[in-house]
């Protein structure tokens, strides 16, 4: 069936007033209707201005339009209507009948001149206002071969039928119609794009921040992990001449020792010697030209000296290795953390005392799972380094306090702080501001591997010429699955 | 008197270990040290064939053997001798090997303190005559005891031939009665 071929419908195609849609002001308003709507205005109150600008145009008595709603192919939702009771718009259409849903579902215009019914159109049931058509065009909207809805203008039957020709008229300024709605919708969808992709930017943002962060993690740690790696397979290789070369030093001062102790003897012998014999001369000239007692500093500063040095190697090598270690192999006991700190204190006690007075604010503890002596090592450090902080006469206070899961010391200084840009830096291994040979660099970073290994961490709080205070902050209960399992790709690694 | 055998691959850490022990004014002195050293585990089992020592010193790491394996090896040769091992690195499972495998007496890491070894060194000495003295009393213990069941056996002869004769009846005033 072809319900729009020509027979079908009533076409009156004498008089007819079209005169008025050529009119190119009505076109270029109509431009500016659809202008407006690509603009983002209220697509209702466009829609609405554009429907009564067509139906002046057409010299029609009332319009409508109809729209597919998005996500179906065929119910249709009143848009918009010039005398249709308020609440009716955007009340839905019953699908597939009616000249809508006909023009819709075909894709054909058509126009009815007189008894709606005699067309043929699949109406609706209630015809009574079908029957009193006097002359109506209905144009399905289309863009890019999509039907989006339809047009519908209504002529009074004052006014002479609308013709085929003006059918066609209206067919070229509803596909104008048609582009300016998909305009307008596609501004719509623009904006909400535009929104979704503004949230979803901020999100990325976020999860950009957190993969940052977790990939800072992930370096320092592996940074940690291959310099300990590097420092189990390099220090078998340091460690052999080293105790060569410190023993050797040791048997070398010995030596040392006991040729200047015959030289002292053969020279005392000498001054004894009455007559001086002649076959000592050439000693005595390199005597003479010799400072004895210079040599004699002077070589025991050299060996001093040199075993200063090659202690120092072995410390950094040492340290290096206590990377690969922490807390995972050594048995691990309840420790009264007052005890250790105390017992640290009392080794650093001397170093402090001439720059420090240290004040103990101890809090109520209850014993902490850990390799004591480790942590003794991170107390050691944080000390000295507080104690190395200040210049001149300072204060260094260690405070004690148990929260809901952790057990935690703090150690504050009032020495030097630490700037803002050395912040992030200071559990690098090797970063160090203390002059060549004061300090490896790592002291931080090891402490702060033997904290994490503990399953604690450390934070800092700083202000350049106000001094430091680092928190050490231990879980209460262990748990196994953070301290112990997080250690086992390391060893598997080494 | 003590005689060692230092191994270690690496030649100037033998010849360091030598003037070390050697040198009677790095406190302690080792009493008259006998000092065998070789860079090969190899050729110091072939040595120990038709030799004795009271200590061998080894290292952990070696190319041809490590240090366990050596020292295990040593153990079944001469069980007597004290075995220390000396290690550059901390290989824990290296060190518990060498512990339970070739019951070693000490670890010791490098670099050392010169004190420390020699205090090692002569207090496994120490601890080995201790373990010999304990076997050599142990062994008079048990041959003593075979004199005393001898003479207990010739007893119970003599009793069995002349009942009453190995026992002896006392007087209240101490003197002996004789039967008849």
């Amino acid at each position: 069936m072809n319900p729009t071929d020509g027979k079908d419908t009533t076409i009156d195609s004498s008089a007819s007033d079209g005169g008025r849609i050529t009119d190119l002001a009505w076109i270029s308003a109509l431009y500016e209707f659809g202008h407006k709507a690509a603009n983002g205005a209220d697509s209702q109150l466009v829609l609405q201005e554009i429907l009564e600008h067509i139906v002046r145009g057409f010299d029609a008595e009332s319009g409508s339009i109809a729209l597919i709603l998005d996500g179906t192919t065929d119910q249709l939702e009143l848009a918009a209507g010039t005398d249709l009771p308020p609440g009716l718009i955007r009340s839905m259409l019953p699908r597939g009948t009616g000249v809508f849903g006909h023009v819709v579902e075909t894709g054909q215009p058509v126009l009815v001149n007189g008894n709606a019914a005699e067309t043929g159109l699949p109406l609706r049931g209630s015809k009574e206002r079908q029957r009193t058509t006097h002359s109506a065009m209905c144009w399905p909207l289309r863009v890019a071969g999509r039907t989006i809805g339809a047009l519908a203008v209504n002529r009074a039957e004052t006014r002479p039928r609308y013709t085929r020709g003006d059918l066609d008229h209206g067919q070229a300024v509803t596909g104008l119609l048609a582009l300016v709605m998909a305009n307008h919708r596609m501004h719509v969808e623009r904006e909400n794009r535009i929104l979704e992709l503004s949230t979803l930017n901020a999100t990325m943002q976020r999860i950009n921040a957190m993969l940052e962060d977790a990939q800072n993690q992930v370096i320092q740690s592996e940074k940690l992990a291959s310099i300990g790696q590097m420092a189990a397979g390099v220090a078998h290789e340091i460690n052999n001449p080293l105790a060569f070369a410190l023993s050797n030093l040791g048997s070398l001062s010995s030596h040392l020792s006991r040729l200047f102790e015959l030289l002292d003897a053969y020279v005392a012998g000498d001054d004894a010697l009455q007559p001086k014999a002649a076959e000592l001369s050439h000693a005595r000239k390199l005597r003479d030209e010799t400072d004895i007692a210079f040599l004699k500093q002077d070589s025991a500063e050299i060996v001093s000296e040199s075993r200063e040095g090659l202690l120092r190697v072995k410390r950094i090598v040492q340290d290096l290795r206590d990377f690969s270690r922490g807390a995972g192999e050594e048995l691990r006991q309840r420790v009264d953390l007052h005890a250790a700190l105390d017992s640290t204190l009392n080794i650093v006690r001397n170093e402090l005392k001439y720059k420090a007075d240290i004040v103990r604010h101890y809090g109520t503890l209850p014993e902490v799972e850990c390799v004591p002596s480790r942590l003794n090592q991170v107390f050691l450090n944080l000390l000295v380094n507080a104690g190395q902080s200040i210049d001149g006469n300072g204060t260094i206070t260690i405070t004690t306090g148990v929260d809901e899961h952790e057990a935690w010391v703090s150690i504050a200084d009032t020495g030097c702080g630490i700037p803002a840009e050395n912040m992030n830096r200071i559990f690098d291994p090797f970063f160090t501001t203390k002059p060549v040979g004061q300090g490896t660099g790592l002291g931080l970073s090891v402490s702060h591997s033997i904290v994490r290994k503990h399953g604690g961490r450390m934070d800092v709080q700083s202000e350049v010429g106000r001094g430091s205070r680092f928190t050490v902050r231990l879980p209460l209960a262990i748990d196994t699955s953070s301290a112990m399992f997080a250690e086992e790709p390391d060893r598997r690694a080494a | 008197m003590a005689s060692l055998l230092i191994v270690d691959d690496e030649p100037n850490v033998l010849s360091a270990m030598r003037r070390l022990c050697q040198n009677a004014s790095i406190l302690p002195a080792i009493p008259e040290p006998t000092i065998t050293t070789f860079t090969s585990p190899l050729q110091a089992l072939v040595w120990l064939e038709r030799a004795n020592v009271d200590v061998v010193i080894s290292d952990y790491r070696m190319p041809e053997m490590d240090g366990a394996s050596f020292l295990a090896r040593v153990r079944e040769r001469q069980p007597d001798t004290a075995r220390i091992i000396m290690s550059a690195c901390s290989d824990i499972d290296g060190i518990v090997r060498a512990v339970n495998h070739a019951g070693i007496f000490r670890f010791v890491s490098k670099p050392w303190s010169d004190p420390d070894l020699k205090a090692a060194i002569l207090e496994v000495l120490a601890h080995r005559r201790l373990l010999l003295e304990n076997r050599l009393l142990a062994d008079e213990v048990r041959s003593q005891r075979d004199v005393i069941v001898r003479q207990k056996l010739e007893l119970e002869r003599l009793e069995r031939e002349s009942p009453g004769l190995t026992k002896v009846r006392w007087t209240e005033d101490g003197g002996v009665l004789l039967e008849d």
